[in-house]
């Protein structure tokens, strides 16, 4: 902890009162730019408070544009790749962290360096397989990336060193469980907030991706909700009200699963980063 | 008695079988436990890159048989000014990523780390949110923001200075800085997150045992402070330089990698060729060179700064 000086204490809070609103004035800018008719969204000088203030860029969204599809299918895909995700990464953090087998460290250090292939790397020859192949429909291709993260094995692993200790395995063990019988009823709800944390992680970022989808659908009827909104964006008559209303609606589930579980996300990303 | 014998016969199979059996289930429990992780990453990692540096070997439009034409991509690359120029980009915005944001990360942590600073969930809470945020969502909204005739970032300076006319994002020079700035915006509430968690975790006897010896500020920071922080930083970098090093919604959606490709990165390099110009090969090719910079470059710092070992 800093103990702050005197000037360090009269500068504190003005500082961050003009960070906070650095970070948040483009947010609350959309906000409540969604609420204007079009042609006083870049009324001079700027008003943060509409006037008059209107829901029609919302109506029109709704109405008129397929935006519940867009949200539903991104919706869907992000909670089936969470889902794949968190278990996956759950079974290997459990793997790496309480067993010692022949191969764990180079298998460790192979997971390991795979957080460092570029998404850009397999993004052809992914498009190539599941496409061009005729392997993967738009659904089952639109969750692939998430469905095996390194970063999420090692926060388990991390986590699970931390929190499960030996001997409860060990009781288990003697009471003749089985090594699933074990993950399942004893490891598995000790994992709870990592697991929470991992499953917001892996939401928002399968829920908010953009380049992959824009390279695997080309069926607008399967658009995602990035996508969906791009179209609104370089649509001849740029349609800024519905673009932000659209933002704002689809930034709403986000911000929302992440103001509840924010606590456990905020310290679950932090804690393989912390040991090293 | 026929009873005991066979219960007790019973036990000493069942012991037996435990005793023959345990060892060899826990031997293979361990690879049960990380074999889908493997399967997917064989099917959706390790072959993908494969198919990625044989496809760079040959010329192909996307339909067809793809024509064996040996290492004439790269050869091509190392020509093409435009595949020069997102490197250079790209490169910028590594170094604006790693000597802008982690810096500006690790001051607002060391802040937010103040001794009696009331409410810091609040503080941290807030400068995550653009994290939060779809990154088609922050194009949007930054791409009006920036807009040169209508802009509020326009129009706020001129309302403060009298002047704002600047060209965020037509002029080569300011659109570098503008996608930086949005980039400072989207990451520097993630970064700032793992130093207040490393901070947080520096033993409290440390600073103690620096203030008995009377070091000031500065070398409280710069032998107890830094030190502690050296696995949160490593980690930062590293995640930061993978991060910028595969840039694409940015200049995507913002500038569409002008004017002048001067905002075009590596990772719309390969887009571009690929799905714009049907150049499978050459894309492929682009994405081989940024395989090898990034792994690279990653591994080493990995190795230099001990990250990623399968400690417990």
């Amino acid at each position: 902890m800093n103990t702050p000086t005197r000037t360090g204490r009269i500068l504190l809070y003005p500082t961050l009162v003009l960070l906070l609103l650095a970070f948040l004035a483009p947010l609350l800018w959309a906000l409540s730019g969604s609420f204007k008719p079009r042609g006083d969204i870049f009324a001079h000088p700027p008003e943060l408070i509409p006037d008059p203030f209107t829901l029609h860029n919302y109506r029109a969204l709704i109405d008129d544009q397929p935006f519940v599809r867009w949200f539903v299918i991104s919706t869907v895909v992000a909670v089936i790749a969470t889902a794949v995700s968190v278990f996956v990464c759950a079974l290997a953090g459990y793997g790496f962290a309480k067993f010692r087998f022949a191969g764990r460290r180079p298998l460790f250090a192979v997971m390991f360096s795979s957080l460092s292939i570029p998404f850009a790397v397999i993004l052809v020859p992914l498009f190539v397989i599941l496409v061009k192949t005729g392997l993967g429909s738009p659904w089952f291709a639109l969750i692939v990336p998430w469905v095996a993260p390194a970063f999420g094995i090692f926060m388990m692993q991390q986590y699970i060193v931390q929190s499960v200790p030996d001997s409860v395995l060990e009781a288990a063990r003697i009471d003749g469980a089985s090594e699933f019988g074990i993950f399942r009823r004893v490891v598995l709800p000790l994992l709870r907030p990592a697991l929470g944390a991992l499953a917001v992680w892996t939401f928002l970022q399968s829920y908010n991706s953009f380049l992959w989808p824009l390279v695997l659908v080309s069926d607008s009827s399967q658009y995602t909700l990035p996508l969906g909104l791009q179209t609104l964006f370089v649509s001849e008559q740029r349609q800024y009200d519905l673009v932000l209303a659209g933002a704002v609606l689809a930034v709403l589930p986000a911000v929302a699963l992440f103001v509840l579980l924010r606590k456990q996300l905020l310290e679950g990303l932090s804690t393989g980063a912390v040991k090293g | 008695m026929t009873t005991t014998v066979a219960g007790r016969a019973h036990t000493a199979r069942e012991r037996v079988d435990t005793a023959r059996s345990s060892p060899r289930k826990r031997s293979w429990a361990p690879y049960l436990f990380i074999s889908p992780f493997y399967l997917l990453y064989v099917l959706f990692m390790l072959i993908p890159v494969a198919v990625s540096l044989w496809l760079s070997l040959t010329e192909w439009v996307g339909l067809g048989t793809p024509h064996w034409v040996g290492l004439r991509n790269y050869r091509n690359l190392a020509t093409d000014i435009s595949f020069h120029r997102a490197l250079g980009n790209t490169g910028v915005f590594v170094l604006i990523s790693v000597c802008v944001v982690v810096p500006l990360a690790l001051l607002i942590a060391q802040a937010l780390n103040t001794r009696g600073l009331r409410v810091r969930d609040l503080w941290r809470t807030a400068y995550f949110v653009p994290v939060v945020v779809s990154p088609i969502i922050v194009a949007l909204v930054f791409g009006l923001i920036f807009d040169r005739q209508f802009g509020l970032l326009n129009s706020v300076l001129r309302a403060l200075f009298g002047t704002g006319g600047v060209d965020w994002l037509g002029d080569p020079g300011m659109a570098k800085i503008s996608i930086g700035l949005v980039m400072l915006w989207r990451w520097t509430g993630y970064l700032t997150v793992f130093f207040l968690a490393g901070l947080q975790a520096v033993p409290k006897e440390l600073y103690e045992a620096a203030a008995i010896d009377g070091a000031g500020r500065l070398r409280t920071f710069a032998t107890v402070t830094l030190p502690a922080l050296k696995p949160v930083t490593a980690f930062v970098v590293v995640t930061s330089f993978i991060g910028a090093a595969q840039i694409f919604e940015e200049p995507y959606l913002l500038t569409g990698g002008g004017p002048a490709e001067s905002t075009l990165s590596v990772t719309m390099f390969i887009y571009r060729a690929a799905f714009q110009r049907q150049q499978f090969g050459y894309a492929a090719a682009a994405a081989v060179v940024l395989f090898v910079v990034v792994f690279g470059l990653s591994t080493l710092f990995n190795r230099l700064l001990g990250i990623g070992r399968a400690t417990s």
